[in-house]
């Protein structure tokens, strides 16, 4: 028993040593997935066409923030980022989905890898100003948030056929408008890596987890 | 065995019952009221205003610590009706309107209330279904 610690033999804390290693190294390996489907692409490569699959990504885009001026992919260059789709007189789930959004802006304050960037689903009351208002009112400055407005049917379109999230009118909905209550994670080659429940605290709890880990992956 | 402890057991609460059966009438009431008004504040008002009652920055004003409170009349009209306007809680300026909560019925506004109170009022007063009727008259 003078080669035990805590009464195992060797063998036994080899055996425990190879398997916190294994565990360490299998959790590094963990990387977040790429959602959503593969597209087939064509393209021309020394003179031969090619047939190629490509993760499905977010394209780019051309909406306006709150402070008037143009946002598009270039202004999320090299940055993660987290996409909702909400408006501001939704008297349902958007103050639910605001309230956790903070709670992630306030984590990830000041980190120039991080932005968010809430789409506004009712762009014909929701200006620039209703926008920048709201803003102020949550106590939200400088350009790491962007609520964006624009043009309706390309922000329908791109949170259905990008974001993957529902979004549609309805004038039986409280507020005229349904939608669903995702947090989209989105990496800096724009693909969607997690689709969260941006209503509850557990859903937002492994958002930001979740961003942690892709913050390490660019490391 | 078990029968045996448990009669007298039974016997002793029903006669300490009996002895604060005359507050505990209104008390009781009043614990119904706050149960059920805990759930319907969770379901019609803590979206915005929050579980715990501090709102959410400049957006929705708090109810706890708030000086609004003052105005108990004023506050369930503002539940069954809504509010529009700019509203002055704390010192502080807020304006987003509050939808009317028309499916809310009078004594679902007073077990409402009569939590709030309990909860961040202070106050250990039942706002009961009569005064909401005549305050909503």
């Amino acid at each position: 028993m003078r080669n035990s610690f805590w009464g195992l033999s060797n063998a036994q804390l080899i055996l425990a040593f190879v398997l916190m290693v294994g565990s360490a190294s299998c959790q590094s390996n963990d990387r977040l997935p790429i959602l959503g489907q593969k597209e087939a692409i064509t393209k021309t490569v020394n003179g031969k066409t090619i047939t190629d699959s490509v993760d499905h990504a977010i394209p780019d885009f051309r909406f306006v923030s709150q402070y008037g001026d143009t946002v598009s992919a270039q202004t999320l260059k090299g940055k993660i980022y987290v996409a909702d789709f909400f408006f501001t007189t939704c008297p349902t789930i958007c103050p639910k989905m605001k309230t956790q959004l903070k709670r992630v802006y306030e984590r990830f304050k000041g980190n120039p890898k991080v932005m968010l960037l809430s789409h506004t689903i009712d762009p014909t009351r929701d200006s620039v100003a209703v926008l920048r208002e709201f803003a102020q009112n949550l106590e939200v400055e400088g350009r790491q948030w962007l609520f964006v407005t624009g043009d309706k049917e390309k922000i329908y379109d791109i949170g259905q056929n990008s974001y993957m999230v529902s979004a549609a009118e309805d004038a039986s909905a409280p507020g005229g408008v349904v939608h669903s209550g995702a947090f989209i994670l989105v990496d800096a080659q724009k693909h969607i890596r997690g689709i969260y429940d941006g209503t509850t605290v557990d859903g937002v709890d492994k958002l930001m987890a979740d961003m942690d880990r892709l913050l390490a992956e660019s490391k | 065995m078990i029968k045996k402890i448990v009669a007298p057991v039974a016997f002793v609460i029903a006669s300490l019952l009996s002895l604060t059966s005359c507050q505990s009438q209104e008390e009781i009431k009043r614990q119904k009221y706050i149960t059920e008004g805990i759930l319907k504040y969770q379901n019609n008002c803590a979206n915005c205003h929050q579980r715990d009652g501090k709102g959410l920055a400049a957006l929705y004003p708090p109810i706890a610590g708030s000086d609004y409170l003052a105005h108990k009349d004023s506050i369930i009209h503002i539940i069954r009706h809504g509010q529009q306007g700019p509203i002055l809680v704390n010192g502080k300026r807020y304006n987003r309107p509050m939808p009317a909560q028309m499916h809310l019925s009078n004594l679902e506004i007073a077990e409402i209330v009569t939590y709030i109170y309990a909860e961040w009022g202070n106050s250990n007063d039942i706002v009961d279904v009569k005064y909401v009727d005549k305050v909503l008259k």
